[in-house]
């Protein structure tokens, strides 16, 4: 380690720590007799109105050239739905089944026609086809100006300054807070669904080309000039094929959350396709219909996902070009005349092209029986579960042990013995650390035992800025702290303090355990490939599958409020911290691996000391995205009555404010973007620390 | 079409000025957009409104349309009218889409809400003195969960539908927690929960809807609303607190596209004149969602056996 050379950085002295934690001390003493450390101001600035006004006129402005844009779009998504509408079920089944085994073979294949059979024998193909229309057209539209955003952004540092904080803001806006201006400025729509799904999936398409094109070994780029490539051949045939697999990780991402806001395009309205059947049905609580019919979405993303997967695997192609004419087109041949000969028999048969009712396979009813057992028969189990995680985890967080020892809650009383006692305790760990010459550690010991005593939303809010600011300058300069100092200041000003805090809070809580958890499971799944292969679909159904109807059981067994929140964000945002982590580690060059293995590392070794250091900047990557899934999952919480800002977001949409909702929203996007810079900047020393930079 | 028309000058020709709109219907084959939400109740009014005007020759589409959205495609047809706007849930967008001048409202439907507190069969059996609201003063601990208690939880409406109970529970000097649900799915998960679990459940919620077909919920008995009680400390039960009474009760709108009127007057008029009540909705929500009947069916049944009452409609809308 080379910290020490890090230490000797002017912005890394205890001094600051010191006075903070001073000025702390002094503001939580006297917290109770000045209101207005506690409870914040209202509303300071009508940042709100200020939106509102300028909203006005953009929309006034703009509006012609936006419905425009509308009806231009409304093309090709009606002409993919009509048509999908048109072709009877074998013969659509037939094309999507070629296309899988042009990908990846007969298991491909199987998986494909198997998941349209469901689409068919659930009633539900209409609408999951108007769904894959939908999808067909804002898939691509993200997936290719998410590349092109990327590659502008790789090219030029400017760009990139400014694409990156926009990326942020458009993946942890959630839709419902620009719901209105949309609606205002499209009109009515599925289009309206598109333009919505497509601002929110595109950046992880440009997050992650522009980490492939950067990681590209010079090696590669110097072999390629020597043998004389131009620029356009050096990017488009040695940077854009060594970046590939990043690139697909970001159409993976892409297509996962193209799909996941299909929910959203239904809450719009306007074509009745799937996700306005998982709405219906979530409104009505129904858990095995909206899970039957939420699969349907999952289904179509797994779908997608494999077959643009397969196409990325060049061997396949290159081994069939090698074949004789005859055998290379073997497989359109007979696609070709199953799929004529389907569409005449399907004038014949009627149920190739409308599935009989009566052989429909619709199992809702005995999964609500299963569910409402379970409720009922385990309700004790439930019950001692919710209060030990909300007694012992969250409470503490949110208000401090101060508040959340009481014989009702832990069966005791917080006697001042004991409060002296924790005291003790963290002043103990803090003065081991300070004699070990580790004093980040000590301050660090100070602070957490500071905010686990008196609670995350119960400091004064002087000390949240302080400390989180004081954090961003010694981590990452100047301009991470001033980034951290003005977006506090805007949650202050604009009076969305406490709902911001208690977002901070649920986040928070819940990030902690996917880190650990979704780490863990990553790390494991990186080892084992079985456990690997198992894992994927799970993961992929977690973030395609609506997370409502997830929450359905959830909040049969454990009721509204903040545990099923807490659990709904982990169950979303605990994915990219499983997939990051085990991508991280797998992707580590095989020379490397071989190296280690060859100096004769322990297979625990290995993992620690050689793989992980290596791993970080993905595994970095997988816990920003969490983060911002943590937040964007802040919305559907709100839905089973967390309070915070996607309580706000609602209650903006609900009085029509534009401007309200938009504060809140750039409330959540601006906590999101104050913890990643401070992580990023985290994990830049860290890579300089081992030398990797 | 020119058949039609000509025929239609014909007949009015003949039978005087009165009948001219008559023949003209319908005015235009371009079909009349129904705005479908979210829940079976709104299913059927829309639908019963859609057959009979299809009665009528029109051609009539039903588009999916969220609650809020829809208001803002009535702005320009695409959208055509929507028959079921609560005053309690529409905020304001009810207001924004009159003062675009381009949306009109066009009468009740006619439902009578009820949206008050209902209590289910096991917290009859635990707090016995229910329904009537003074039973609950020595009833909180029942209703407590790990997060209200020692508080008693009530089940509150979402915090953007705007709810009152906060000041409600003072007023009545409940010891009780509002636990705002976040979504009618939420309410109703809640519901069902409490029912497996056979848990006492004290919830706000409304009338009529499907739930009561599949869940015995009663109301409590609140003391009936007055005018005043909300603003005025001295009217209600409580002389010392507001909101002491029961809700108001609320009304069920219907609104549509402006241009109707002059594209399909006979259309407009009889969506104005229509109206479906609770003892209309109630069977037939009942026949959807606890028997699983089907939505077309069971409008159909009730279109043939119920021309009394609609057909005096179509007849003044074509005078």
């Amino acid at each position: 380690m080379s910290g020490d050379a890090l230490n000797q950085a002017q912005t890394r002295s205890w001094l600051p720590w010191v006075i903070v934690i001073a000025i702390s001390a002094v503001l939580i003493a006297i917290r109770n007799d000045v209101s207005w450390l506690n409870k914040p101001p209202a509303e300071i600035l009508p940042i709100a109105e200020w939106v509102n006004v300028y909203m006005d006129w953009f929309v006034d402005t703009f509006k012609a050239a936006f419905r425009k844009l509308n009806w231009l779009l409304n093309w090709p998504m009606g002409w993919a739905q009509q048509f999908l509408q048109w072709l009877p079920w074998p013969v659509t089944m037939t094309g999507f089944g070629l296309l899988a085994w042009l990908a990846a073979g007969w298991r491909l294949t199987l998986f494909t026609v198997l998941a349209l059979f469901y689409m068919v024998v659930t009633g539900y193909w209409v609408e999951s086809m108007n769904t894959l229309g939908i999808v067909l057209v804002s898939m691509p539209l993200a997936i290719v100006s998410g590349f092109f955003i990327a590659v502008m952004a790789y090219k030029s540092p400017r760009v990139n300054g400014f694409v990156q904080p926009v990326l942020d803001l458009m993946q942890t806006i959630p839709t419902f807070a620009y719901l209105i201006p949309i609606l205002l400025l499209f009109g009515f729509g599925p289009v309206v669904g598109v333009v919505a799904s497509a601002i929110y999936a595109c950046p992880p398409m440009v997050r992650n080309t522009i980490l492939g094109l950067q990681k590209v070994a010079p090696e590669a780029l110097e072999s390629g000039l020597m043998s004389g490539a131009s620029r356009f051949q050096l990017f488009w045939q040695v940077r854009v094929p060594s970046a590939l697999s990043s690139i697909m990780m970001g159409v993976n991402q892409t297509t996962m959350a193209t799909l996941a806001m299909v929910i959203i395009a239904a809450i719009i309205g306007g074509s009745a396709d799937i996700g306005w059947e998982v709405l219906s049905k979530m409104r009505k609580a129904q858990f095995g219909q909206s899970l039957i019919a939420g699969i349907v979405i999952a289904l179509i993303a797994m779908m997608l996902d494999r077959i643009s997967w397969g196409f990325t695997d060049r061997s396949r192609a290159i081994a069939r070009a090698h074949l004789p004419f005859m055998q290379r087109y073997t497989p359109w041949f007979i696609a070709t005349i199953i799929g004529v000969v389907l569409f005449w028999l399907a004038k014949l048969v009627p149920a190739l092209s409308v599935w009989p009712e009566q052989l429909e396979f619709y199992p809702a009813e005995p999964i609500n029986n299963a569910l409402n057992y379970v409720t009922g028969t385990y309700a004790h189990v439930t019950d001692a579960i919710k209060k030990s995680v909300l007694f012992f985890y969250l409470l503490p967080l949110k208000v401090g042990l101060t508040k959340a020892i009481s014989p009702f809650s832990w069966g005791i009383t917080f006697e001042p013995w004991m409060r002296l006692a924790f005291a003790g305790i963290v002043a103990l760990i803090a003065a081991g650390y300070l004699v070990m010459g580790k004093w980040r550690r000590a301050v660090a010991a100070v602070v957490v035992g500071a905010f686990l005593y008196y609670g995350i939303t119960s400091m004064p809010w002087p000390v949240i800025i302080l400390v989180v600011t004081l954090l961003a300058w010694q981590i990452g300069g100047v301009k991470v702290a001033a980034l951290s100092f003005f977006g506090w200041l805007f949650m202050l000003l604009s009076g969305i303090w406490p709902q911001a805090m208690l977002s901070v809070y649920l986040c928070l809580s819940a990030v902690l355990v996917c880190l650990v958890v979704g780490g863990g499971l990553g790390i494991w799944a990186s080892q084992n490939t079985r456990v690997s292969n198992f894992i994927r679909p799970i993961n992929d159904a977690l973030q395609t599958i609506p997370p409502f109807v997830i929450l359905i059981p959830f909040l049969m067994f454990f009721q509204i409020g903040e545990f099923t929140s807490f659990l709904a964000i982990i169950a979303y945002a605990i994915v990219p911290c499983i997939r990051y982590t085990e991508h991280g580690l797998k992707s580590v060059p095989e020379h490397i691996v071989e190296a280690a293995r060859s100096m004769g590392t322990t297979k625990r070794q290995l993992l620690w000391e050689v793989k992980m250091p290596l791993a970080i900047p993905e595994i970095m990557l997988g816990l920003n995205q969490t983060i911002m899934f943590a937040l964007a999952m802040l919305v559907i919480t709100a839905l089973v009555g967390s309070k915070g800002l996607g309580q706000s977001v609602y209650i903006a949409l609900s009085s029509a404010d534009a401007g309200k909702g938009l504060v809140a929203g750039l409330g959540m996007a601006l906590i999101a973007i104050i913890a990643d810079r401070i992580l990023q900047a985290w994990s830049e020393r860290r890579k300089m620390a081992l030398g990797m930079v | 079409m020119k058949n039609r028309m000509s025929k239609g000058l014909i007949l009015g020709a003949m039978l005087g000025a009165s009948a001219q709109a008559m023949a003209a219907v319908p005015e235009s084959d371009e079909p009349i957009k129904l705005a479908v939400n979210e829940w079976t109740g709104q299913h059927i009014s829309t639908h019963v409104a859609g057959e009979i005007l299809k009665t009528m020759g029109y051609n009539v589409e039903y588009v999916t349309a969220g609650y809020y959205p829809q208001m803002q495609a009535m702005e320009d047809n695409t959208v055509s009218a929507t028959l079921e706007i609560w005053s309690s849930n529409i905020g304001e967008h009810y207001d924004n889409a009159l003062a675009s001048g381009k949306v009109v409202e066009i009468g009740d439907l006619g439902l009578e809400p009820v949206e008050s507190w209902y209590f289910n069969a096991a917290a009859k059996e635990k707090c016995p003195g229910l329904p009537s609201y003074e039973a609950l003063k020595g009833c909180a601990e029942v209703f407590a969960n790990a997060e209200t208690f020692p508080q008693g939880r009530l089940v509150d409406y979402p915090a953007d539908w705007g709810t009152t109970n906060v000041d409600r529970l003072k007023g009545f000097e409940l010891d009780f927690t509002s636990a705002p649900a976040g979504s009618e799915g939420a309410l109703i998960a809640e519901i069902q929960g409490a029912e497996a679990r056979q848990e006492p459940l004290l919830v706000m919620f409304w009338q009529p809807h499907w739930v009561h077909a599949v869940v015995d919920l009663e109301l409590v008995e609140l003391p009936p609303y007055e005018d005043g009680c909300n603003e005025d400390a001295s009217v209600g039960v409580n002389p010392n607190a507001t909101w002491d009474c029961d809700w108001q009760r609320g009304y069920i709108k219907k609104m549509a596209w402006k241009g109707m009127q002059d594209k399909w007057p006979a259309a407009y008029k009889m969506l104005q004149a229509y109206t479906l009540e609770n003892g209309d909705q109630i069977p037939m929500m009942n026949q959807i969602d606890k028997e699983g009947g089907k939505l077309e069916t069971v409008v159909a049944e009730w279109i043939a056996s119920n021309e009394a009452k609609w057909k005096p409609w179509v007849e003044s809308a074509t005078q």
